[in-house]
């Protein structure tokens, strides 16, 4: 893309919205900091005091961005004007697609994944692409960084077995890369290195990603006809839980999401951000521009860049490509963590990577609104440590009111002393604005149900909508503290150099055990008491004030542990409430994810588990033939290597296939030659307690 | 019609457990395969009709027997190539996007070397 070219008409209007987004967020913000500097006492030190205004003043300006982009977002859904919406490009055409060399990878990493769910989910995208009639513009690719040599030989099995069933070799690959380099960015990188010139376009998933044919079809019909557009980003409906918390989640994706998407497009235009998944990217710019370097030096903001989505989009528009937002496209789709503790899993991960971003704020060539956009991410975590310093210092200041005797004549020379004026209405009129702020957007989001789309049916009727959202309303302010302090812990801990390791993503609804959500929670409870314990002693009119924090902080064993529960949520789902259109009619992909993940299961001789991919890689003649004929080198390698494989072979014959490590099994799952030796081996061991560690006596003889 | 739990006991009497134990691996063997259950069955027949007096020796028979029958121990293609699980390879590169990673510091690294050399002078090009 020329970077030289005519700039086109809608970065004009962008930075005209832009503009504005920019005085409609600042003038309230500084009207409401100055009514917050009037209120505080004045006796605390200056310092102390500027402090609290300028924590304040971010926190308000970061939450009037929300705002008006929900006003914008309510605007666009209810008039229906959008002269900038790339879905206009697909418009009138049939579900083709015309060019057959426009040909599309189905990218989907994964890295030790539930191999059901995710060949499940990948049956389902599949067969929706073939119904479109355009299965042959698209490819499928499994791309796997899994470390668990267990879910690598499932996986491998699962894939070959979809390709048998399917018909689909030629169609639907499968890839595992020896060395995770880089996580998922180095996973779709590898890709791009070795298949990207093949393809013109690729989507990529997450495991838990489900889109329907038609909405591939048509995004690759919007970038036919927008040269200019690098990545189309869909906004993924939240679907499939049934615990209460990711029910909750999956309700508000719903109901403020729409307003939120369009709002977001109508800010950003073509500035708008890649999620990392469910999304179109056009291969060749992205080859050429979004390789992601390494970040130099130590610690937790240096290495991998983490949360490369956000880079990635930077580049991307940097070379002169568009970033689109569809959020008027339906049929994408993914799943959200089940349990809070899950959830705050993944925060530590995308915490650590917004952080990085730190590095990447100045640099060079970076549009403003992905400067923006990086400040966006890090304030997504950087706000809870901010909003927790300003609670703190409010609860100290309470406490200082109570134990220091007032100084009413701060300069010996005034003649009239200094009385501390306490302004109730300036306190109403600013924690009025700050509370219509948070929660207006969220009802303003049954507008459009309501009066454009008359879709309230969907969500339980209007009562139980209405009823849904006071009750999100009420558990996102039961949660919210418990987030504010493991969000501050995330970033102190990140900025203090701690690292985070790449862990598997949960993806059922097996809840919080009791055990597990103390270990996760206990000094946020004691920080709730012992808080809510200081303030109450010393100062019971303030306790009040900031019982809705100590409380649910105090409580969040019992609010983990009932929140992650699926039968709370189901409970709710049969009254009705937090009903999201998918649960009341099941559009037929996730009607066919369901029959997919209830497939029997076929046929398996061995009295084991056919979860033991590595037993089975060993034991199974069809998985072994499989496995082996998949890996590429059988030439032997360097003799030191060799020799430790013999030593692990003969380790294996002797103590059984539960003596091997997970390294030991890896490393033997690499080298043809050595697991074809324990293959014959094994089925050769006159030793019936050897050879029933190796399943290979039948279960009575056991 | 119920049958007895266990082996007939004829059987137990004309077979050694190590024959019994070879006659079980074979089975399992060719069920594990995948193979038409006649086509199995009478694989591990064959191979047991020798009375190999343990698993290895009737393990090897049927080795042998797979080999004559043409079974590869590698999954093959239509063409007779090892099975892939991927497409043929179309090589590109993709090099790191040189970004100015550490901007402030770098600046103000120059700030301060320039700064000391217009102080206190230094090497210059003249």
């Amino acid at each position: 893309m020329a970077e030289s070219g005519p700039i086109p008409a809608w970065r004009h209007t962008g930075s005209r919205r832009r503009l504005l987004l920019l005085l409609i967020v600042l003038i309230p913000t500084v009207i409401s900091s100055n009514t917050m500097a009037r209120l505080l006492p004045d006796r605390g030190s200056i310092l102390l005091d500027t402090f609290l205004v300028a924590v304040f003043t971010t926190l308000f300006a970061w939450i009037s961005v929300g705002f008006w982009t929900s006003i914008a977002g309510l605007v666009i859904l209810l008039t229906k004007k959008d002269s900038y919406r790339v879905s206009r490009a697909c418009d009138g055409l049939d579900l083709s697609i015309a060019d057959s060399s426009a040909r599309t990878a189905i990218l989907i990493p994964i890295y030790n994944e539930e191999v059901n769910r995710v060949i499940s989910g990948l049956r389902t995208t599949f067969h929706s692409v073939r119904e479109t009639g355009s299965l042959d513009r698209f490819d499928f690719f499994l791309l796997s960084d899994t470390t668990d040599p267990d879910i690598w030989v499932e996986e491998e099995e699962a894939w070959h077995r979809f390709c048998r069933e399917e018909n689909a070799f030629g169609r639907v690959f499968y890839r595992k890369r020896t060395s995770n380099t880089k996580r998922k960015s180095g996973n779709v990188a590898d890709f791009c290195r070795r298949w990207g010139k093949s393809y013109r376009y690729m989507a990529v998933f997450d495991a838990d990603s489900i889109m329907s044919g038609e909405t591939l079809v048509r995004l690759v019909q919007i970038m036919e006809g927008r040269p200019d557009i690098g990545i189309l980003q869909t906004p993924p409906k939240a679907v499939n839980r049934e615990t209460l918390i990711a029910r909750v989640q999956q309700f508000a994706n719903h109901v403020y999401g729409p307003l939120l998407a369009a709002g977001l497009h109508f800010w950003q235009l073509g500035d708008a951000q890649y999620c990392g998944h469910n999304a179109l990217i056009r291969v060749e710019p992205f080859i050429r521009h979004c390789e992601l370097p390494r970040l130099p030096g130590r610690g937790p903001l240096s290495g991998d860049i983490l949360s490369h989505d956000y880079v990635e989009s930077a580049l991307m528009c940097r070379a002169g490509y568009g970033i689109w937002l569809t959020y008027d496209l339906r049929g994408s789709w993914e799943e959200t963590p089940p349990t809070l503790i899950d959830e705050l899993k993944r925060d530590r991960r995308w915490c650590q990577g917004n952080l990085q971003h730190t590095r990447l704020l100045f640099t060079r060539g970076f549009f403003p609104a992905h400067r923006a956009l990086f400040i966006n991410g890090i304030l997504s975590y950087g706000s809870a440590l901010l909003w927790l310093i300003f609670l703190i210092i409010n609860s100290a200041q309470a406490i200082s009111e109570v134990l220091f005797e007032p100084v009413y004549m701060p300069i010996l020379r005034k003649f009239l002393p200094e009385l501390p004026v306490w302004r109730p209405h300036w306190a109403i009129s600013l924690l009025g604005s700050t509370t219509l702020l948070l929660f207006l957007p969220k009802f303003l989001g049954a507008f459009p149900i309501l009066l454009a789309d008359f879709r309230a049916r969907l969500y339980g009727g209007k009562i139980r909508l209405f009823l849904s959202i006071l009750l999100e309303v009420i558990l996102s302010m039961i949660l919210t503290p418990i987030r504010m302090v493991f969000h501050s812990l995330f970033v102190v801990s990140t900025l203090l150099g701690k690292s985070v390791g790449w862990g598997t993503q949960s993806r059922d609804d097996r809840g919080t055990r009791w055990r597990e959500a103390l270990r996760a929670h206990w000094w946020g409870s004691l920080l709730g008491i012992g808080w809510g314990a200081v303030v109450y002693w010393i100062t019971p009119s303030f306790f009040w004030w900031i019982s809705p924090i100590t409380f649910s902080l105090a409580f969040s064993v019992p609010i983990s542990v009932f929140t992650g529960r699926a039968a709370v949520g189901r409970l709710f789902r049969k009254a009705g409430l937090f009903l999201i259109p998918e649960e009341v009619e099941l559009p037929p992909p996730l009607r066919a994810l369901e029959e997919n993940l209830s497939r029997p299961a076929t046929f398996f001789p061995f009295p084991f588990s056919r979860k033991k991919g590595f037993l089975r890689a060993v034991v199974d003649p069809l998985v072994h033939s499989l496995h082996t004929s998949l890996l590429l080198r059988f030439r032997r390698g360097v003799p030191s290597r060799e020799r430790a494989r013999d030593r692990i072979v003969e380790k294996a014959l002797a103590f059984g296939p539960d003596s091997l490590n997970r390294k030991e099994k890896t490393s033997l799952l690499r080298a043809p030659q050595h697991l074809r030796e324990l293959h014959r081996k094994v089925w050769r061991l006159g030793d019936e307690k050897a050879a029933a560690r190796w399943g290979l006596v039948p279960p009575e003889k056991e | 019609m119920t049958f007895p739990a266990g082996r007939p006991k004829a059987c137990s009497a004309a077979t050694t457990p190590e024959q019994r134990a070879a006659g079980d691996r074979v089975l399992l063997y060719v069920r594990g395969l995948g193979i038409q259950p006649a086509r199995g069955l009478s694989l591990a027949a064959r191979s047991l009709e020798e009375s190999p007096a343990s698993p290895e020796g009737a393990m090897d028979a049927l080795e042998r027997l797979l080999q004559e029958e043409g079974f590869s121990p590698d999954l093959l293609d239509r063409g007779g190539h090892r099975i892939s699980s991927f497409p043929p390879m179309n090589r590109t590169v993709m090099v790191a996007e040189e970004m100015d990673r550490l901007p402030w510091r770098t600046s103000l690294v120059r700030f301060l070397r320039r700064w000391r050399r217009e102080l206190f002078g230094g090497k210059t090009n003249g």
